[in-house]
């Protein structure tokens, strides 16, 4: 059984996720569900799960972060997901640039440095125009499977475009769409590249600095890697798990605090 | 209201104190205005910046809802009766806003209290010097007007003194902030107090509180708060709970209204060279470079890490420099963070997230 030396938890709007480190800083072990309005007892549960699998947790620090980062008693400490993911993507990748994170509330543009120092940042926290949530409502409208939708949009050589930034009007214009028989991919297209033309606009706002990382759970889509791609004109690159480095960040923080 | 230093009388008490003496009050509007002038005419100033968490719901039928909360707070809180103890208002044309809102009280609104504008020059020339003076003279005239009868060259030369020597003790509680024992909070109560007490109480309150100074604290990672106005005040008890310690500041209504003492024996003159001369601010047409070379030298003096620019949302002048004094102090080394803020809203978990992040950042 592998020894952890740390643990981090990302308490997110959307889901849980908890990474446990060993004393190299590798991520040994991690879990993730999606987010229980009872934050601190769905906490309680991973932490006893990890201390099925690995024992005792006495001594093994905990670091939260993540919009619920405060409703973590057992934390030793709250950290922000900005130094979070910044720390966790700098630790897999190795090496600084600018960072975006589009999780399913909120994403974020994060600008690191070559020694992994967070020299700026961005957020988009009060809209959901450029979340997940936007293509999780017009998904829901079209109903396509949420993790399809990358693929059909892609799959598509027509664009509409969206005019409306707001997620509540961009549903209503996408009913409009689809009474009009626009094609489903063509629309899909559409709704990508506004949500990937947000992104651009606060990456901008820190400046690029290539390669581009991405992070999150929505970066899972591939629609979303190419336009922002395509978009920005950088390559873009990928840790093995994006949704975990904000958790993984956090428990790098927390074997600091081991150390 | 008690702080650990002095007990800072309240804005009603002191409002109250004074009538009862036969004084007038006069509801002044943000930003820069002569105290001394109106005090020369037995007005005490008591400024109206905003105020916050009032229902705004009256002033909508007047102004567009791109209009920032100081200007909508100030006009609900004013048609609400909040301003019903005010002998005369004064609205000084700092931005569009409250030059509309001037606008409004003498076109529309018609308040009972005889209503006062005053345009300030957007510059630091010498034709600004003179324009202000003229413009100051006009308000003598218009205030002899309403009040009946006018203080004399030596009355408004002693008002003058008793509001520098007012403004000299506000310079030296910002400069020897580290070394008081006051929270930030407790600072910020006793530095505002000065909108609304008479120079010579508060110059009282100030010296009670620099005879406690102390040897320098450490307190938490050093920042310059640059904005409008330190609201909602939870931010102050926000920064230290954070880790953070506010070390200077560039509020226009704090640390932007240290007004220097004149030099010209002519009582327009020298009122204008006061607010002519005051630190820069954009309301007042300071270039962007200038408020840079400020912000640097503040940082330098203070050792603050970073500026948080603390925003009234839709405030044109402040918003406007920013994307470009942003670049600059950046370039210069100075991070910098903008919060944007409506004086009805709480502090929101957005506002703290970004606030830890930049802590985290310059720590
Ligand atoms: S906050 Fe800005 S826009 Fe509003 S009154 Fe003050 S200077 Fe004018």
């Amino acid at each position: 059984m592998a020894k952890i030396e740390a643990l981090g938890v990302d308490v997110g709007s959307t889901t849980v996720k908890m990474v446990a480190v060993n004393d190299h800083g590798e991520m040994v072990w991690h879990m993730l569900e999606e987010a229980d309005p009872r934050a601190a007892d769905q906490v309680s549960r991973f932490l006893a799960e990890a201390a099925r699998r690995f024992g005792s947790l006495n001594g093994v620090p905990l670091v939260a972060t993540g919009y619920g980062r405060k409703l973590v008693q057992q934390a030793a400490r709250q950290v922000t997901e900005i130094s979070c993911h910044a720390m966790g993507i700098y630790a897999e990748l190795g090496h600084g640039g600018t960072l975006v994170d589009i999780g399913g509330q909120d994403s974020k543009a994060i600008r690191i440095s070559d020694s992994g120092k967070v020299i700026d940042f961005a957020m988009n926290d009060k809209c959901a125009a450029g979340t997940g949530r936007f293509l999780e409502n017009t998904a829901g409208r079209l109903r396509v499977p949420l993790q399809e939708m990358g693929q059909d949009a892609l799959s598509s050589a027509d664009e509409v475009p969206i005019s409306s930034t707001c997620t509540v009007f961009a549903e209503s214009e996408v009913i409009s769409l689809i009474a009009q028989g626009i094609p489903v991919p063509a629309i899909l297209k559409g709704l990508h590249r506004s949500l990937v033309k947000r992104v651009a606009a606060m990456i901008s706002s820190v400046g690029l600095t290539a390669p581009l990382m991405l992070s999150g759970g929505v970066v899972k889509n591939p629609a979303i890697r190419a336009m922002l791609a395509e978009e920005t004109g950088s390559a873009v690159t990928l840790p093995d798990h994006p949704q975990l480095m904000g958790a993984y960040g956090a428990a790098l923080y927390a074997l600091r605090i081991a150390e | 209201m008690q702080t650990a230093a002095v007990r800072i009388p309240g804005r009603i008490e002191n409002i109250l104190s004074w009538k009862e003496q036969g004084g007038g009050i006069a509801a002044v509007f943000p930003i820069h205005y002569p105290r001394e002038l109106l005090r020369a005419f037995g007005y005490l100033p008591v400024e109206v910046w905003g105020p916050p968490v009032v229902e705004s719901v009256s002033s909508a039928a007047h102004v567009q809802p791109y209009v920032c909360s100081i200007v909508r707070n100030g006009l609900s809180f004013l048609q609400s009766g909040g301003l019903e103890l005010a002998d005369i208002l004064l609205v000084p044309h700092a931005c569009d806003s409250l030059q509309g809102l001037g606008s409004l009280l003498l076109d529309f609104i018609h308040p009972r209290q005889p209503t006062l504008t005053l345009y300030l020059p957007r510059g630091r020339r010498e034709s600004d010097l003179s324009f202000l003076a003229q413009e100051l003279h006009a308000l003598y005239r218009r205030l002899a007007e309403i009040h009946g009868d006018s203080p004399t060259e030596p009355e408004l030369m002693s008002s003058i003194r008793r509001e520098e020597a007012a403004d000299a003790s506000l310079a030296q509680l910002h400069r020897q902030r580290s070394r008081l024992p006051l929270s930030d909070l407790a600072f910020y109560q006793l530095i505002r107090s000065r909108e609304y007490l008479p120079a010579e109480r508060f110059s009282q309150l100030a010296s009670e509180a620099l005879d406690q100074a102390g040897p320098i604290t450490e307190r938490g990672i050093p920042l310059l708060l640059s904005g409008i106005v330190p609201e909602p005040m939870a931010l102050l008890n926000l920064i230290p709970e954070l880790g953070g310690w506010v070390a200077a500041d560039d509020l226009a209504s704090c640390g932007r209204r240290l007004y220097p003492a004149g030099t010209s024996q002519d009582p327009f003159l020298r009122m204008a060279e006061r607010i002519i001369h005051a630190p820069p601010d954009p309301t007042r047409g300071s270039s962007i470079e200038s408020r840079h070379q400020h912000l640097l030298s503040l940082a330098a003096e203070s050792g603050a890490r970073g500026v948080v620019f603390h925003d009234v949302k839709f405030c044109e002048p402040e918003l406007f420099d920013l994307p470009d004094l942003r670049r600059q102090l950046a370039e210069s080394g100075l991070p910098s963070l903008l919060l944007e803020v409506d004086l009805n809203d709480p502090l929101s978990h957005q506002l703290h997230t970004r606030l830890q992040a930049f802590l985290e950042m310059i720590v």
